[in-house]
């Protein structure tokens, strides 16, 4: 299964990709800028997140709502995410309809500022602030990967604050801040564009200069603030934290690991799959199934690019266990990983499940122009689509070995635990 | 900037469109009544089989509710000659994405696998289905972790808010007024013995269909299911029918008590409509200009115009008989009262006026357009078999499926909308600080404000 990839540059800088597939008469559009909330100034958390609502609130050519109306009623769907290192916009259509995102997303690029106005702003700031309360402040463990972030990156690092943001910041955006956002960070010299599905690839080179190509190229984008290179990865201890206000007791452990991108990810990967991938996994066999200390594990990577990433085991314990039996539980068996190693036939199996699920997703066009953005926004080659399994399929038992004797130590570790009745830390 | 030649206001012509048509649909049927449908969709190496069963939650008893879905849970358990750790490496090892669950109305069984990976994950899925074991041990560690689950969900607001929904929908005693998957006191009284009598009594050939999408031909599946399940008996009766109730004769307020919360999740509705039902294509029109969509009434006004939330839609959940009307959202403490009543608003309008004939073509447009967008995967295909066999719908349905929904007018839309939106007898159910919007409810004056009895989440 090879997935088609042609790539090329506007003089603009806009990276575009094509990747057709005619079997479903539909295309999907993708746009990657390569920012996020890593590239917030201090009392501006939040900002980039609810810079991309803004994005749906119109330009000078589309009125407020008007993207959303435009692909809802042409028969398509769209949405768009903040997250650490990066914003995407995306949109799937009926294939006779590409023109027409083509248009919408080139506007919003081109035409967004001269629509702004502060009842907008105050609107959607109002829509965020609910979206925190509903994921984050009234969601029992809403409040986890911003409590994770907070230990596991130093305060001057661009990581140590969450996406959402912090409602005093949120409050404190004004429109300047916005409008500033967009003309540093929005810019066709900024943007990875992907299409995928039925087009014809002349005609879609045709179209997309058409749109794009009139944009001009931005200024050279500042470099993240704060400090994020991490020197060296490890934390160099053990930070804990106590959380009340839920139901079941909770632990999250996580270890600072190097970056999407390096080999010793893709080991760890392979060791978040060989924890907790399957059911054969080695925590649900031990913790699950065999001494029942744990009601459900799952373990992953964050796929971040900018100083460290993190592996994440997380446990979820019964109504009145103690959260330290399911921590020490994880703990040794993460252990074991280094001391008693792990046999080619389990890493073959860890593989093969990545490898499974990783083909079962791609055969949506929306998912796979998300997958060739992401290649081309943090490594620029769209072509790892097709060879990022080779790095998988290249971990030894030994890397595994290796890889958990360096970085899933108890001085490089976060333990964050919830326990019903604890007081809720504010 | 350079000043473009193009006409940036003009929103640009559409392309040429080449035709969408669903996969040919067949259908088969082996010596011991076992139903196969199958899809060919050669695109990627990749094939999902499922087993449909008429084993779902109107298939149990009311004191045991859960079983079934313990029943499913429990498959993977031990079955043949392994035991739960062999079948986890056996799954693992063919990379098979396994899957097992019930609704109302079947139990489903099945995978996802790569196509070289087909014909073991064929024999094992024979072996759950008909050769499960049903350790004591295992049974009581899932027994455990359904016990957890409702305890989670009844911590969460926006889960317990749903529990208590249903319960306000539908009369107390009927079926559909519990949880799917049962409650504390129901799921404690399952042990392994009655797993392994629901099993013999549902798990059988008659009654079901396998259905199976992707890299594959229909001869193929034929030939593994009478391989792995042409000696497959059993005959049964037919689980039995719900009786479908509505609870409440006026709008009603039920408040679930979550002092200090700084949202209320609102779930209005009340009893919806089955799936055969005639006017479904329509229903399905009007809910999307109602809250199905994100250019939807109750989106555009509850989060565009007023900022009080992240979001808010509507939906039918069909059965085969008559599930749910439910309009959804969380909105800070403080606007609770005020959604309430807009919410309510947009109800009564789209019965009271016809629709404009933008937003019907808008309607129509986006879910013939979005259509083909589910049916790019292989589970998404087989998802659509099941629903055929699921409720009887004639094989060429989703042939027709996009013209059902192009034809529906404005005058259905009213007429579905007066017939199937009852805003003068919905529960009202919130999630929320009742100290801090009790009063306000109140003095909306809609009905009866009462405060939820957590007693009655047990109710059987």
């Amino acid at each position: 299964m090879q997935i088609p990839i042609e790539r090329y540059e506007l003089d603009n800088g806009l990276k575009v990709i094509l990747s057709e597939d005619h079997t479903t008469p539909v295309v999907a559009l993708n746009i990657w800028y390569n920012v996020g909330s890593r590239n917030e100034r201090p009392g501006r958390t939040g900002l980039a997140h609810l810079f991309e609502h803004m994005m749906f609130q119109g330009t000078s050519h589309v009125p407020e709502n008007g993207h959303i109306a435009h692909v809802e009623r042409a028969g398509g769907n769209l949405n768009a995410s903040t997250w650490l290192d990066r914003t995407n916009y995306y949109d799937t259509v009926p294939s006779d309809r590409l023109e027409l995102v083509l248009w919408l997303e080139s506007d919003r690029l081109g035409y967004f500022v001269p629509a702004l106005t502060q009842e907008k702003l105050d609107n959607q700031r109002d829509v965020v602030k609910n979206e925190r309360r509903q994921r984050v402040d009234n969601q029992p463990y809403g409040d986890w990967d911003e409590r994770l972030q907070l230990m596991l990156y130093p305060p001057d690092h661009p990581y140590h604050h969450s996406v959402i943001g912090s409602m005093e910041d949120l409050d404190a955006t004004s429109l300047d801040d916005v409008r500033d956002f967009f003309q540093t960070y929005y810019a066709p010299n900024n943007g990875v564009l992907t299409l995928c599905g039925d087009f014809d690839p002349a005609e879609a080179r045709r179209l997309i200069e058409k749109w794009f190509g009139p944009i001009p190229r931005g200024p050279a984008i500042p470099p993240v603030p704060g400090q994020p290179v991490l020197d060296p990865v490890k934390i160099g201890r053990e930070i804990r934290e106590t959380r009340g206000g839920i139901p079941l007791p909770r632990v999250y452990l996580a270890w600072r690991i190097p970056v999407y991108g390096t080999q010793e990810y893709y080991v760890a990967d392979v060791v978040s799959e060989l924890l907790a991938g399957g059911k054969s996994a080695r925590l649900y066999r031990e913790l699950v199934r065999a001494r029942r200390v744990a009601r459900s594990v799952s373990a992953f990577v964050l796929p971040v690019v900018t100083g460290a990433s993190a592996l994440i085991v997380r446990g979820n314990a019964a109504d009145g266990d103690d959260p330290a039996v399911v921590e020490k539980a994880m703990r040794d068996e993460v252990a074991r990983l280094a001391e008693g190693g792990v046999d080619a036939a389990e890493v073959e199996r860890a593989v093969t499940g990545l490898e499974a699920r990783h083909l079962f997703d791609l055969q949506k066009v929306n998912e796979r122009a998300d997958q060739i953005s992401q290649l081309t926004t943090y490594f620029d080659d769209p072509g790892l689509i097709n060879t990022e399994l080779d790095r998988y399929r290249a971990v030894t038992p030994d890397d595994v070995r290796r890889f958990a004797g360096e970085y899933l130590r108890d001085d490089n570790l976060v333990v964050l635990t919830y326990l019903p009745g604890a007081e809720v830390a504010s | 900037m350079s000043a473009p030649v193009l006409d940036r206001a003009q929103v640009p012509p559409r392309g040429a469109l080449r035709p969408f048509h669903f996969p040919r649909v067949h259908r088969r049927r082996l010596a011991n009544g076992l139903d196969i449908l199958v899809c060919e969709t050669r695109q990627f190496p990749v094939v999902t089989a499922d087993l449909m069963l008429d084993a779902g939650g109107l298939a149990e008893p009311a004191d045991r509710a859960g079983v079934a879905a313990m029943t499913s849970a429990l498959l993977e358990s031990g079955a043949g000659t392994m035991d739960a750790e062999a079948i986890a490496e056996r799954v693992d090892s063919l990379g098979l994405s396994l899957d097992s669950g019930v609704s109302w109305d079947t139990g489903q069984t099945g995978f996802t696998c790569l196509r070289a990976r087909l014909e073991p994950g064929f024999e094992l899925l024979a072996d759950l289905v008909r050769r499960p074991a049903f350790p004591a041990s295992e049974a009581e560690r899932v027994r455990d972790e359904r016990l957890s689950t409702i305890q989670q969900r009844r911590g969460t607001p926006s889960s317990v808010v749903d529990e208590a929904h249903s319960r306000w929908i539908f009369a107390p005693g009927t079926a559909f007024a519990r949880p799917l998957g049962g409650m504390i006191r129901t799921v404690r009284a399952v042990d392994r013995d009655e797993i392994a009598a629901f099993h013999a009594a549902r798990y059988r050939a008659s009654g079901a269909t396998l259905v199976a999408a992707g890299d594959v031909s229909v001869d193929e599946v034929v030939a593994l299911a009478e391989r792995w399940f042409g000696d497959w008996a059993g005959e049964g009766e037919p689980a039995p029918a719900a009786v479908v109730k509505p609870r409440l004769g006026e709008t009603t307020i039920v408040v679930v008590d979550r002092p200090g919360a700084v949202q209320s999740e609102i779930r209005i509705g009340h009893v919806g409509i089955e799936r055969t039902a005639p006017d479904y294509a329509a229903v399905t029109v009007m809910n999307a200009i109602l809250g199905g969509t994100f250019s939807s009434r109750l989106n555009l006004n509850l989060r565009e115009r007023l900022g009080y939330t992240y979001g808010v839609s509507s939906s039918f959940a069909s059965r085969r008989q008559e599930g749910t009307f439910s309009m959804s959202t969380a909105v800070q403490t403080e606007v609770t009262a005020h959604s309430v009543s807009e919410m309510l608003r947009d109800m009564r309008e789209i019965r009271e006026a016809p629709v404009s004939g933008a937003e019907l073509d808008d309607a129509r447009n986006f879910l013939a357009g979005v259509f083909p967008l589910g049916l790019q995967t292989t589970d998404g295909v087989a998802g659509k078999l099941t629903s055929i066999a699921s409720y009887g719908l004639p094989d060429d349905y989703y042939d027709h499926y996009r013209d059902q929904l192009l034809a529906v007018t404005a005058a259905d839309v009213q007429d579905a909308a007066q017939r199937r939106l009852w805003p003068d007898r919905a529960a009202v159910v919130i999630a929320g600080d009742a100290e801090k919007i009790r009063s306000e409810l109140e003095a909306l004056n809609l009905g009866p404000v009462v405060i939820a009895d957590p007693e009655e989440f047990e109710a059987i």
